[in-house]
């Protein structure tokens, strides 16, 4: 009885605690990055889309810092104005998905009858579909774009949210408290909507946060395969698709920057998303 | 005689923050049967782990620990294996967490033989079937090849003794090892504890909550309060001639079964008057139906009525089907066939719509057993009672605040808790919480389902004054479902005894203490524990 009362409480001074010093890092990569593709338009030095061809795969240093790609664009610029569809695909997907799968999770959670039953095995469905596979049929519907992928990976990635989110509310559902509140009287949306949401925003937060990092590599993916944003727009999978030919000739560098920004933001999302998901954790331990 | 294991001056801390056991000495001499009481967070664990040289994490410590004059504090991690394995033993609280659910109970007793006692798979075998036989249990070859999941919790703390004996130790802990289980059950492991403990000679420390377990058990007692020994000496003079204050509020608040004295509201109408009772149940059954198609009766044919301004007790042990019966009473559960009508309202045989939910509210509430998982972790304890006076009462936002500090500060939280979040309270003030929420509604019914049960005996008796108070105070109606018959006798005029999805037994508290009439009923009385020194019940 003892112990099980003592480790929560250890665990919520541990909340409150500093971040350990790799979430440090991982929080400083992700926000240079946001930063810099946020305020591309001031702070790149060239336009990403002015193609030099007496400059083409300039090495690094000199006037291109990072430099220049086989049609001689600047490759720092692209970076910085890639990072602005790139991350915005992730970040619709995520909000997307989240609320969706949230409002889904809850009513599947909440319901006993078959209504529960039926939405499970519809989230078991969508889980045997890889979310590439999902994105490529809409793409195939929708046409190329930034659209179709993002409406599939927005359903690609609900299931993730609302099978955690429906397992949260079952193991809510038989706590104490939220009987009581029925006992009291309180009418089921204002119990579910008012006081059971958030309980489970934490947890599902940390969630998405990984799925942040799937979702940006899937869609890199499907930009490297031409299937996502189109020339000249950039994105960093775009960016190391069009530097295949470069990358043949032996000049790895153009696949290289954005194949590490890709990586660097990815690995960074995960040490984040698993820092938040242990200390939420080891709150409920 | 010898000191077995010996304690002196033994300070554990962690750095920077006040130390959690203060110069504790304590000894254990060979054959004797110690007891080590005192309220949750008095140090009691951290004690006895000293012993085997389990020290938590970061701690520092000080002073003296020995067993058999190895110290624990300095001993190399090899003696300390050595003295686990041969020396002394413990057995903790949860059988369940201490045993690999996927092996069998033979795996886990031959263990420790065939690994380093070089003993042989069948002579293994052979010494731990003799000793399962010898804690009482039968089909001792069978179970062998059990797992864990097919015993029951008192067959595993069985198994878990005969685990610790296989070594012969000299020195037995023991950490609240019947705390998890029925009182019946707890009778037998006592029973089994005690006469190894005499027949084997060996020495044995019994950590325990329970003053009335420790004197069944144990020939001399220390009392730790906040990490420090307040009182030792022989149980008997300890417990019936206190010296300190501490000891002698343990020993106030600990529930003994008082007859007659049972405090029964003022002009409770008895049941045959003509009152139309609050609450009348009639052949009210609840069954489940398992996945295999197998039924389960949780609850059969109850039959039972409740006057208003009465109390009912409602007892049982585990799977008895009192917590089925209160659930049904608040509209948790649905039944499967029988009446329930309250206030001349007959129950609907299906889940209630939320106006009939809300009009219920105003009927009966509950207050739960767990106080850390039955308030909502993140509303504070005011708003939390606002709430119930904002949808019930029909208040506004600021009046309904003031409602809530005013009941709040009537069960016992100041002002200055009340925007509080509940995990800054301790579980006392959360069952005080829980009761203003319920009380928060008005309800005439009020039912507590084992309310008390998780609370340290003397956090108990104030939150049972206090029930007791609002009950006189607000003419309330109690069902108290509990598994302890001196809480019943203390708050109920009348109680009804619960086996196997079954009534056994109802009546008068006083009558069926001091003359019940079922054999279930007598068993459930014999079981609670006695000194050492009286051979009588505690019932007197």
């Amino acid at each position: 009885m003892t112990l099980a009362i003592q480790l929560p409480q250890a665990g919520l001074r541990r909340y409150g605690s500093l971040l350990s010093p790799m979430a440090w890092g991982a929080l400083a990569v992700a926000a240079v990055v946001v930063l810099l593709s946020l305020f591309a338009p001031v702070l790149a030095p060239y336009d990403p889309d002015y193609v030099d061809l007496n400059n083409v795969l300039a090495g690094p240093g000199g006037q291109h810092l990072l430099g220049t790609d086989a049609l001689g664009r600047d490759l720092l610029s692209r970076l910085m104005h890639g990072g602005r569809t790139s991350l915005l695909g992730p970040t619709i997907v995520v909000i997307g998905s989240t609320v969706l799968g949230l409002l889904l999770g809850l009513v599947a959670g909440w319901s006993e009858g078959w209504l529960g039953k039926v939405l499970g095995r519809l989230f078991d469905l969508l889980f045997a579909f890889p979310a590439l596979l999902m994105a490529m049929l809409a793409i195939a519907l929708f046409g190329k774009g930034l659209f179709a992928p993002i409406l599939a990976m927005t359903i690609a990635y609900v299931p993730y949210v609302a099978r955690l989110a429906q397992s949260l509310v079952v193991a809510e559902r038989s706590r104490p408290y939220v009987q009581a509140y029925r006992v009291l009287g309180f009418r089921t949306p204002w119990v579910v909507l008012g006081r059971v949401l958030p309980n489970l925003i934490p947890t599902v937060g940390a969630q998405s946060t990984l799925n942040f990092g799937y979702v940006l590599a899937d869609l890199a993916a499907l930009s490297f395969i031409g299937l996502g944003v189109q020339p000249p727009t950039s994105d960093w999978g775009a960016m190391i698709e069009e530097s295949r030919g470069a990358l043949l000739g032996g000049y790895i560098l153009p696949a290289f920057w954005p194949a590490l920004v890709v990586v660097l933001v990815v690995v960074a999302v995960n040490v984040i998303g698993e820092e938040l998901s242990d200390r939420i954790g080891g709150k409920l331990s | 005689m010898s000191q077995l294991l010996q304690i002196e001056n033994f300070t554990l801390g962690f750095p920077g923050r006040p130390p959690l056991l203060d110069s504790v000495s304590l000894h254990v001499n060979d054959g004797e049967a110690v007891a080590l009481v005192g309220e949750s967070g008095s140090g009691k664990s951290l004690t006895t782990r000293a012993a085997l040289g389990l020290f938590p994490g970061g701690s520092e410590s000080s002073g003296l620990v020995s067993v058999q004059g190895l110290d624990t504090l300095t001993a190399s991690k090899q003696r300390l294996m050595e003295l686990r394995r041969r020396h002394a033993s413990m057995i903790f609280q949860d059988p369940r967490a201490g045993i690999n659910p996927v092996r069998t109970v033979g795996d886990f007793l031959t263990e420790t033989l065939l690994r380093f006692d070089g003993l042989s798979r069948s002579e293994a075998t052979e010494r731990a079937v003799k000793q399962l036989e010898q804690v009482g249990l039968r089909r001792a070859k069978e179970l062998m090849d059990q797992h864990p999941h097919q015993l029951s919790g008192g067959m595993l703390q069985r198994v878990m003794i005969a685990a610790a004996l296989l070594n012969s130790p000299d020195l037995l802990l023991c950490d609240e090892p019947t705390t998890a289980l029925d009182v019946t059950t707890q009778a037998g492991i006592v029973n089994i504890l005690r006469e190894e403990q005499q027949a084997r000679g060996m020495g044995m420390l019994f950590i325990t909550h329970d003053l009335n377990l420790a004197a069944s058990l144990c020939e001399r007692v220390y009392v730790l309060r906040r990490g420090e020994v307040v009182e030792h000496g022989p149980t008997r003079t300890v417990f019936l001639t206190p010296e300190q204050d501490y000891t002698r509020q343990l020993v106030e608040a600990t529930p003994v079964i008082e007859s007659g004295a049972a405090s029964a509201s003022p002009a409770a109408p008895g049941p045959d008057s003509a009152v139309a009772p609050l609450l009348k149940v009639s052949g009210l059954s609840k069954t489940y139906q398992l996945p295999r198609g197998e039924i389960i009766t949780a609850l059969d044919a109850a039959d039972f009525s409740l006057p208003e301004g009465g109390s009912l007790g409602i007892v049982g042990e585990s799977g008895s089907g009192k917590s089925t019966l209160a659930r049904l009473v608040v509209a948790l559960e649905t039944a499967t066939s029988g009446e329930l009508t309250l206030r001349d309202v007959p129950r609907p045989r299906r889940p209630l719509n939320a106006s009939e939910r809300k009009t219920l509210a105003k009927d009966v509430q509950i207050v739960f057993q767990d106080p850390y998982l039955s308030l909502d972790p993140r509303i504070p304890v005011g708003n939390a009672v606002a709430d119930v006076f904002r949808l019930h009462q029909k208040q506004g936002r600021k009046e309904a605040k003031d409602s809530a500090r005013n009941l709040l500060g009537r069960v016992g939280i100041g002002a200055e808790r009340i925007d509080a979040l509940p995990r800054a309270l301790s579980g006392g003030q959360r069952q005080r919480v829980a009761l203003a929420k319920a009380l928060a509604a008005r309800p005439r019914l009020l039912v507590l389902d084992e309310a008390t049960s998780a609370l340290d005996v003397s956090v108990q008796a104030q939150v049972l004054e206090l029930v007791e108070e609002l009950r006189d105070q607000l003419g309330l109606t109690i069902l108290f479902v509990t598994h302890d018959l001196a809480v019943v006798s203390r708050l109920c005029s009348e109680v009804l005894v619960m086996h196997q999805g079954r009534i056994v037994e109802q009546g008068p508290t006083a009558r069926i203490l001091e003359d019940p009439g079922d054999d279930y009923t007598r068993n459930l009385i014999a079981s609670r524990p006695r000194p050492l020194w009286d051979a009588e019940p505690v019932t007197a």
